[in-house]
């Protein structure tokens, strides 16, 4: 190569400047308080993997008495619009169309039991700011995205590959502006917020040299560039953090964008065999790049099925056969991505976690005990299949899928009601849990938090979430 | 006389044994670290090319290190040896040839040499130390001048005794006094570097450093050695940092609300008291304190505290280890006295200091006053170019063209650039355009945002434009966001979800935050949850002041949890004056925009005045801008600047007028190693910070150099043109008779009149549109034609938010200038900003055919000067030999990407 960069060289002084760089911080994060302490981790990466818009857990991994579509059918009557099929674990089943899921439970835990927050009249995105972040909009202080905090506490695991990507959710949509209200790092510093991959296909672009530029003229550019900074009278120009960070920043840039772990994001290098495996839509191919970005050494991971108001899991009609297109996408990208990182072995340092803002049920609005405002029309006889699914949105009960990282294998853990309401009644987890659960397998301590403005801002409300240890072997 | 002759022999010997080895130490020792200082002095931190280098001292070799850790250890013989000859010839005054004579010239040979090997030592250290640039300098210099004499006097010495020129006695010891007094100011100064400049005199009561240097942040819980001795104000910190730690974890069962086995630790009389089993705490002895052991107990053991929920951190647990060791000191006078610094409410005008010579302007005759009392002096100010580019991002936002740097340079006025000043700030439309970013951070308003899409949320840009172009006083800036119109409701009506929401982020409670946050530079975000941890403000206090932003009572909420409790509509200073409890709550917005604008409210003049200050010198007389409570760098400055910006109809524009013609804002920018130093206890003010462009500043400076950053399409407000006035289309007439047959001529008129109405109507369709486009940023003002939609008026994007635009969902009053990983990929392959790039280079091809022109103008316009030769050298080749827009394209680049262009200096 033509360059007098050493990659090698540059990733082992990263490591420390980065942390130098995240002892500096910025001017503002620079006053956080850091009162953090490690402990022994089981994971280092983590893959999230969610299903935006309210996945009904009695149409998926809980499923209920099964009542096909007839005309002129008991609403109330309607538990499940599938048929259950056993799954390798005795005596679980999965609603029809998670057959490949079912096959790999025996390397991870089911959750039966999470129960999602109560805030009143439902507006997805407050549930889906609540479910990453551990807080209730509005907050005064803006808080931090999930994978933040572990881009915050753990950095990037490859320096070359950032700490926190997204893939697959564009801001453009319905709700955009509350979707970006918790797609950031808040108060912890944009360095730490979301790498958005809105297109997996396009992943590379993001990548690479800017579009229609060669590698050899993008290599070019920089060396010049470079002379350029050598020749300005720069001494005078900016504080040394002003002036190194910008320095560091251009050449993280740079080698990223000319790196091979920079391949990861190119879907087209994956053989054509397992591509067309995951390749269910975008979702699958999220996945695909999930599990070739973690091969690369990535440390957060978010992949969605997108949301967008009405669409994908948000079903407020033709829930049935929605569902099935649904469950069509993640059904065999799921298994793959499970049995890949198995195979590679990285699973065992790999959390993968499969979860919805909350569940939805034909009838009940909110939880049972406290209903809601309802949102859906729901004629209590069904003549129309429009009206046969899971419409309303429910608080009260959800299922959970946990792999890797010294998660249990095997396990289910909680239990719905098999009768309506068809809420939690054994177990009942709530995300403090889930979020403190992820924390200990990568080694964040339960009490790590930050002083901001003077507040105490821990990862879950007050510092007060515990990791739930039955869901580890 | 044959003793003193035998010395004078021994001298003799001595001396000449010395010259060789004193020659050859001068060589060594002197020279040698010279010409290492002058290598490393030319190395700029960038040019280091590839690597990065973490710390300066790492490659160094090693004895160079250990011999310049010796210095301080070295120095104290020649200072000592140097000051005692001066003192002995003092002493000897009368006879030179006194007893003492051999002893005294002993003792000035050992302290020359001595000197010449701590002067050697010093500058290996200051190679490696991190030592403030000046007091080093000074240092440095006064100990080689020190040195210098010092060897000369010995010289001089050394004829009088050796060749007995007695008529150089006089020179000697008129030399060997001042060695002696230059050797006692550059120890002093040695003493400055490495403890400090206020070591000594912060230790004095009378002092004016002495209440000025507490150590607040202070990190108890890192000190083992507990023989140290806190001072009032650590002890005071201390227990505010127990007391935090109490609050957030005992409180709950320990408190007001549960008292736990009758132990409450939530005053200083419960705290001692102990509970059913008896006193908690053993001043002085932790170990015997039930209250450390149970905090220190493993999570599971049965009389672990806190029984529920998570243990103490170590440093939590540390630090009241510390604060028992210390004997649990817990200062609290009678109720009046609190723990936490308040500032004064009241306006204070302090008697301006008389003009002295040429400063006149009364921010400079303050910071003279400053720098007197810190022993500071006043640099020479800053060149034109530098000026010109300051006052143009800071007033306007944009940066000077090569023209406009060319006229003022050229300008032969005295007063040229309080002309120039004057003159940017009557751009309005400019100036409108890029004070709205700072307000709208602010104000969180923003175009696109959380709440739009249920009606839960109000924008205000409209209003906020106008304002501003205007130039409205700040008092009905304020009244009208207070006591709001239609168009200024969104501040106060905040941001609302849909759904339920915590009681403390209700909308009421939201306004009475954002309003303390935003015009009075207070936190009221934990008094609205729970009685405050950092300050006096109490559950009460924020209640009282949401009240006034609710048409009825709101019922007290601790911690999100009702308490049948209610209380009266008050401001959060009673001095300020009362409303109407019972009135709604248009009524007592309407009562409290008053109270607040009032000459008696100086903390609302004091905030506004110094976040103008902040946002012009990058960093507030007070910091952080949001906690105006803290002490201020001059007080006096910050009180003359409120009062009479009160005064003055609280113009804003005058008072940006007045700082950014201050000599004060023309001395040089200041840079730093770390962004805590800014915020720093010790922080001393010298000039402003060094600061870089924000995204709005760099967004626009791309657009007017390169091409629009910013299409039409996502301009979100367009404020200045009136809206196209609609050309009345003559109503029809209403026809209510039957259709008349028309014959065939009057049918041809019809449609021919038929025709020219739809192409008329067409004509101004197309106008609209057209004006709608032009619109976004055609923008006539008195001085400039703008032909890009300006950053500010566009809806957030990732390029935006990639260099530090905050989505404005809380308030914000802080940008952030360091780079980051996210912000460089951005830059480097975004698709935004690279597509611009190459638009912009394809119109600079067409337009400047030669490849050198084309460079040099590209580093007039984004750079304001001309290429040196090297630089036009790798440039040229970056255009390749025929300037393709490639080359343009990826010159821009690298040219936008500069430190140079982004920083501003």
């Amino acid at each position: 190569m033509a360059t007098n960069w050493n990659r090698r060289e540059f990733l082992k002084k990263t490591s420390a400047a980065t942390l130098a760089a995240m002892a500096a911080g910025a001017p503002v994060t620079s006053l956080l308080t850091s009162c953090n302490s490690k402990t022994k981790a089981t994971a280092d990466s983590v893959i999230l993997l969610w299903m935006a818009g309210g996945m009904a857990h009695t149409d998926t991994f809980d499923p209920k008495r099964y009542t096909p579509f007839t005309p002129g059918m008991d609403a109330n009557s309607v538990l499940s619009t599938f048929k259950p099929v056993p799954t390798i674990l005795d005596g679980i089943s999965f609603s029809e169309g998670l057959e490949s899921i079912g096959k790999i439970m025996d390397k991870g835990t089911l959750i039966r039991s999470y129960v999602a927050a109560d805030m009143g009249f439902i507006l997805h995105s407050r549930h889906q700011y609540h479910w990453h972040t551990c807080y209730k909009p509005p907050q005064s202080v803006a808080a931090p995205h999930l994978g933040a905090w572990i881009a915050k506490e753990l950095g990037p695991k490859n320096p070359v590959i950032p700490a926190f990507i997204d893939i697959g959710q564009r801001l453009t949509l319905g709700e955009g502006e509350e979707l970006k209200a918790f797609h950031s790092a808040g108060f912890l510093g944009n360095e730490f917020g979301p790498f958005m991959i809105p297109d997996p296909t396009a992943g590379l672009e993001s990548v690479q040299p800017p579009d229609g530029m060669s590698y050899k003229r993008f290599e070019r550019r920089n060396q010049l560039y470079k002379e350029l900074v050598n020749q300005s009278p720069i001494g005078e120009y900016g504080s040394d953090y002003q002036k190194e960070s910008l320095k560091r920043s251009m050449e993280q840039a740079y080698i990223l964008l000319n790196s091979p772990e920079a391949k990861a994001f190119d879907l087209t290098k994956e053989p054509k065999e397992n591509y067309d495996k995951y390749n269910t839509g975008k979702f699958g191919l999220g996945c695909l790049m999930a599990k070739r970005l973690v091969e690369q050494g990535a440390r957060f991971i978010s992949v969605t099925t997108e949301y967008e108001p009405f669409k994908g899991w948000d079903t407020h009609e033709n829930g049935n056969t929605r569902l099935a297109d649904m469950k069509k996408q993640i059904d065999g990208p799921v298994a793959q991505l499970i049995k890949d990182l198995d195979r590679t072995g990285h699973l065992d340092r790999t959390m993968v976690i499969l979860a919805s803002e909350f569940s939805r049920d034909m009838m009940v609005e909110g939880r049972p005990d406290l209903k809601v405002q309802e949102q859906v029309q729901q004629p209590d006889v069904i003549n129309e299949l429009k009206n046969y699914g899971m419409h309303r949105h429910f608080t009260d009960g959800g299922s959970i899928l946990m792999f890797g990282g010294g998660i249990k294998k095997g396990q289910v853990y909680g239990k719905t009601a098999d009768e309506r309401p068809c809420k939690t009644i054994e177990k009942p987890i709530v995300i403090d849990q889930i979020h403190q659960t992820i924390y200990h397998s990568l080694g964040i301590a339960e009490d790590a938090h930050y002083v901001i403005e003077k507040r105490p801002f821990y990862t879950t409300q007050d510092g007060l979430g515990k990791a739930e240890m039955e869901l580890f072997s | 006389m044959k003793y003193s002759s035998q010395m004078e022999k021994h001298f003799k010997r001595l001396i000449l044994k010395k010259k060789v080895f004193v020659l050859t130490l001068i060589f060594v020792f002197i020279v040698n670290p010279l010409l290492i200082i002058n290598s490393f002095a030319g190395d700029a931190p960038l040019a280091a090319s590839g690597d990065v280098p973490l710390s300066s001292s790492s490659n160094s070799f090693w004895l160079w290190n250990f011999l310049g850790r010796l210095h301080p250890l070295a120095v104290h013989f020649p200072l000592t040896l140097l000051i005692v000859v001066a003192i002995l010839e003092l002493a000897t005054i009368k006879r030179f040839h006194s007893k003492l004579r051999p002893a005294i010239n002993l003792l000035l040979v050992g302290g020359v040499f001595s000197a010449i090997i701590s002067v050697v030592f010093g500058l290996l250290l200051a190679r490696n130390g991190d030592y403030g640039k000046d007091v080093l300098g000074f240092h440095q210099w006064t100990s080689i001048g020190a040195v210098v004499l010092g060897a000369t006097s010995l010289f001089l010495l050394f004829n009088v005794v050796k060749k007995n020129k007695s008529n150089l006695i006089k020179p000697y010891r008129a030399l060997i006094l001042v060695v002696g007094i230059a050797i006692s100011v550059t120890g002093h100064l040695g003493a400055s570097l490495t403890h400090g400049t206020d070591y000594i005199s912060s230790s004095l009561p009378w002092s004016n450093d002495y209440e000025a240097t507490p150590a607040t942040n202070f990190d108890f819980a890192a000190f083992k050695d507990d023989s140290v001795k806190l001072n009032k104000k650590e002890e005071l910190e201390l227990n505010m940092q127990v007391k935090s730690i109490l609050a957030h974890n005992c409180y709950k069962c320990h408190g007001p609300e549960k008292i736990k086995g009758e132990l409450r630790l939530d005053s200083k009389k419960m705290i001692f008291k102990g509970g059913e089993d008896g006193p908690v705490i053993v001043a002085g002895d932790p170990i015997k304190s039930d209250l450390f052991r149970r905090i220190s107990l493993p999570a599971n053991h049965k009389d672990v505290m806190p029984s529920k929920g998570k243990k103490l951190s170590e440093g939590d647990i540390a630090i009241i280890k510390f604060w028992i060791q210390k004997g649990a000191p817990y200062p609290e006078g009678t109720d009046k006295e609190t723990n936490y610094r308040v500032a004064k409410l009241e306006p204070r005008n302090p008697p301006l200091p008389p003009a002295t010579g040429n400063m006149h302007n009364p921010v400079d005759l303050w910071v003279n006053e400053y720098f007197k009392k810190n022993k500071i002096s006043w640099p020479a100010a800053v060149d034109d170019k530098t000026y010109l580019k300051r006052v143009y991002l800071d007033i306007l936002g944009l940066i000077p063209s090569p023209e406009d740097i060319g006229n003022f340079i050229k300008d032969p006025r005295p007063d040229k650039r309080a002309v120039w000043v004057r003159q940017l700030l009557n751009r309005n439309d400019d100036y409108a355009m890029n004070w709205l970013t700072f307000w709208n951070d602010a104000l969180r308003n923003d175009y696109t945002g959380t709440g739009y899409i249920t009606g839960g949320r109000f924008d205000i840009s409209n209003w906020l434009y106008q304002s501003l172009k205007s130039n409205k006083p700040y008092t009905s800036f304020v009244k009208e966001l207070i006591s709001p119109e239609k168009e200024s409701r969104g501040f106060i009506e905040g941001i609302k979800w849909r759904g339920v929401i915590n009681a403390s982020q209700r909308t009421e409670m939201q306004a009475a935050q954002n309003v303390s946050q935003v015009f009075f530079g207070l936190n009221l975000k934990c008094a609205s949850c729970h009685n405050s941890f950092i300050s006096d403000w109490k559950l009460e206090d924020a209640y009282g002041f949401a009240n006034i932003f609710a048409d009825s009572s709101l019922e007290i909420n601790r911690c999100d949890k009702p308490s049948g409790k209610y209380t009266n509509a008050k401001l959060l200073w009673k001095e300020l004056g009362t409303v109407n409890s019972a009135a709604k709550a248009a009524i007592k917005q309407k009562q409290l925009a008053e109270l607040m604008v009032q000459p008696a409210d100086g903390r609302l003049y004091r905030t506004i005045v110094n976040r103008i200050w902040a946002q012009l010198m990058g960093r507030g007389i007070v910091e952080p801008v949001d906690l105006m409570d803290n002490e201020p760098w001059s007080q006096d400055l910050l009180d003359w600047l409120a009062f009479n910006f009160e005064q003055n109809k609280s113009d804003l524009k005058e008072l940006i007028y007045l700082i950014t013609t201050s000599q004060t804002y023309q001395l040089p920018s200041v840079g730093f190693k770390e962004p805590n130093q800014l915020f720093a206890k010790d922080y001393k003010f010298k000039g402003m910070l060094k600061r870089r462009m924000s995204a709005e500043q760099f967004s626009d400076a791309v657009s007017s150099i390169v091409a629009p950053m910013f299409p039409d399409s996502v301009v979100s407000f367009i404020p200045f043109v009136e809206k196209p006035v609609e050309k009345a289309i003559p109503a029809k007439p209403v026809n209510n008779k039957p259709e008349v047959k028309l014959t065939a001529a009057q049918k041809e008129i019809a449609d021919k009149l038929a025709a020219e109405k739809r192409k008329a109507a067409k004509k101004l369709a197309q106008e609209r549109t057209e004006a709608g486009r032009l619109i976004a940023y055609q923008l006539f003002t008195n001085k400039s034609i703008l032909l890009y939609p300006r950053a500010s008026l566009v809806m957030n994007n990732s390029f935006l938010t990639a260099l530090g635009r905050p989505n404005r969902e809380t308030v914000s009053t802080y940008r952030e200038s360091q780079a980051n990983l996210l912000q460089a990929l951005e830059l480097t392959n975004g698709q935004r900003f690279n597509a611009v790039l190459k638009r912009g280079a394809e119109n600079w091809r067409n337009k400047y055919r030669q490849g050198d022109v084309l460079i040099k103008e590209i580093y007039r316009k984004a750079l304001g000067r001309d290429p040196q030769q090297k630089e036009f050298a790798v440039a040229k080749q970056m255009l390749g030999p025929t300037a393709k827009s490639e080359g343009i394209q990826d010159l821009f680049w690298a040219i936008l990407l500069l430190p140079e262009f982004q920083i501003i200096n």
